[in-house]
């Protein structure tokens, strides 16, 4: 709905995108924690949106399906983090991140802004009117 | 490290108000052979609260009892007293995790969601990887952060040179140290034994960031290590630090767990933790 805020709260290396239609003034956010819903077909099916691979094909599905036009789509991605060290079975955010990358990719689909990585949580405020979007991680405020 | 800090640190941990009388009266029953169900009952009698929170958490999905639990003698027929034991700490703990803690920045009944959670993630972990389920890996995930409760006005009051010293690379904890001559591990730790809690259990608390540190490596410190690791991770209970803790290799090694366990596990914590927080809150309430 025009002027509704949708706000995502610790992304940790969860992913955050924002897809908006700036003319038919809608968008959608998804919050997805895992990259592959193989991990948990169960789970996939009753939550498609936990996982990035089920979750963003369905994002842009209910997009399309209230009016969306991919042409005029403006996305944005936040999030996956990752904690200290080189452990490399906990880069999950790095693993949202490359299987988000290859399906946008796969669908001629650019990133206009992204703000991801490090070792911050972040929270997003998704404005559905314009599209703005607000991203605050600790004490700092930034506009993506 | 400013003087007289630590000292400072360490009286507030003596006057930290401990769990109620009746909760730390039944572990010391769960733990003597001589007691008896009746005994516990009778003890229950007199707090309501805990009685009704011990009942939700039993008859919760979570738990798995095919039978409805309406009594406490049937709670403890049916779970055993050590499980018991489990539910009496998560239900006498949640009034003191519930409250908001300033420095991390976590709001009201954020901690306590994530020490939920820490302690569904061991489990499954636990599971996952075929270790015989021991109570007391929930008990020890459930506990991990109380030094967070103590320790939160000092890193309040010094969160910029905490910033500073972790800005050269070093994890949150170790930054507390350099700040501070402590950490909320070290002084959940200490809480924990002045409640006369089982040794375990306190190294548990004391060493869940590191595993390593610990003389003897044990399963159950690895276990909570990694399921808190986890949980900041998906985002529940991370605070103004961010994820700037270092996951030990070491650990995951010797649990021998691999990135599709830890993955499943991931999936499947939320919704469990959850259940059994929005639980314990509505009866305590």
């Amino acid at each position: 709905m025009n002027g509704d805020v949708v706000v995502t709260h610790a992304l940790g290396s969860c992913l955050g995108l924002m897809v908006h239609d700036p003319v038919a003034r809608i968008g959608g956010l998804l919050h997805a924690m895992l990259p592959l819903s193989k991990i948990n077909p169960q789970k996939a099916e009753a939550n498609p949106y936990m996982f990035v691979d089920t979750g963003v094909v369905k994002l842009f599905k209910e997009i399309y399906r209230l009016g969306g036009k991919k042409s005029r789509l403006v996305v944005k991605a936040a999030g996956c983090g990752r904690p200290m060290g080189n452990n490399e079975m906990f880069k999950i955010g790095e693993r949202n991140y490359t299987v988000l990358k290859k399906l946008l990719w796969k669908n001629n689909i650019l990133l206009d802004a992204e703000d991801v990585g490090g070792t911050v949580s972040r929270t997003v405020h998704f404005h559905i009117s314009d599209g703005k979007t607000v991203i605050k991680s600790g004490q700092q405020e930034c506009e993506l | 490290m400013k003087q007289g800090r630590l000292d400072d640190i360490i009286s507030d941990v003596r006057s930290f108000p401990s769990m109620s009388g009746t909760a730390l009266k039944i572990l010391k029953l769960i733990d003597d052979p001589e007691s008896t169900a009746s005994k516990i009952e009778e003890l229950l009698r007199y707090d309501p609260g805990i009685t009704a929170n011990i009942l939700k958490l039993t008859n919760s999905a979570y738990f798995g009892l095919s039978a409805r639990i309406g009594s406490i003698r049937q709670a403890i027929m049916l779970l055993g007293w050590k499980r018991l034991g489990k539910l009496v700490v998560t239900s006498c703990i949640n009034a003191i995790l519930d409250k908001p803690v300033p420095g991390y920045d976590l709001p009201s009944g954020e901690l306590w969601r994530h020490s939920i959670a820490v302690s569904v993630a061991a489990e499954l972990l636990a599971k996952e990887l075929d270790i015989t389920a021991d109570d007391e890996i929930f008990t020890a995930a459930l506990l991990h952060d109380m030094g967070k409760l103590v320790l939160g006005n000092y890193v309040k009051e010094d969160f910029q040179a905490i910033e500073t010293a972790a800005g050269e690379g070093i994890p949150f904890q170790a930054a507390e140290r350099r700040v501070l001559g402590t950490d909320h591990a070290e002084v959940g730790a200490r809480l924990l034994e002045s409640w006369s809690f089982p040794k375990s259990l306190v190294e548990s608390v004391r060493w869940h960031h590191e595993p390593d540190g610990v003389e003897k490596p044990r399963t159950i410190i690895d276990l909570v290590h990694v399921a808190n690791m986890l949980c900041l991770m998906i985002g529940i209970g991370v605070g103004r630090e961010g994820l700037r803790y270092e996951p030990s290799p070491a650990a995951t090694r010797r649990l021998g767990l691999k990135t599709k366990q830890l993955e499943l596990v991931a999936s499947q914590t939320l919704q469990w933790a959850n259940e059994l927080s929005d639980l314990s809150e509505t009866s305590s309430r």
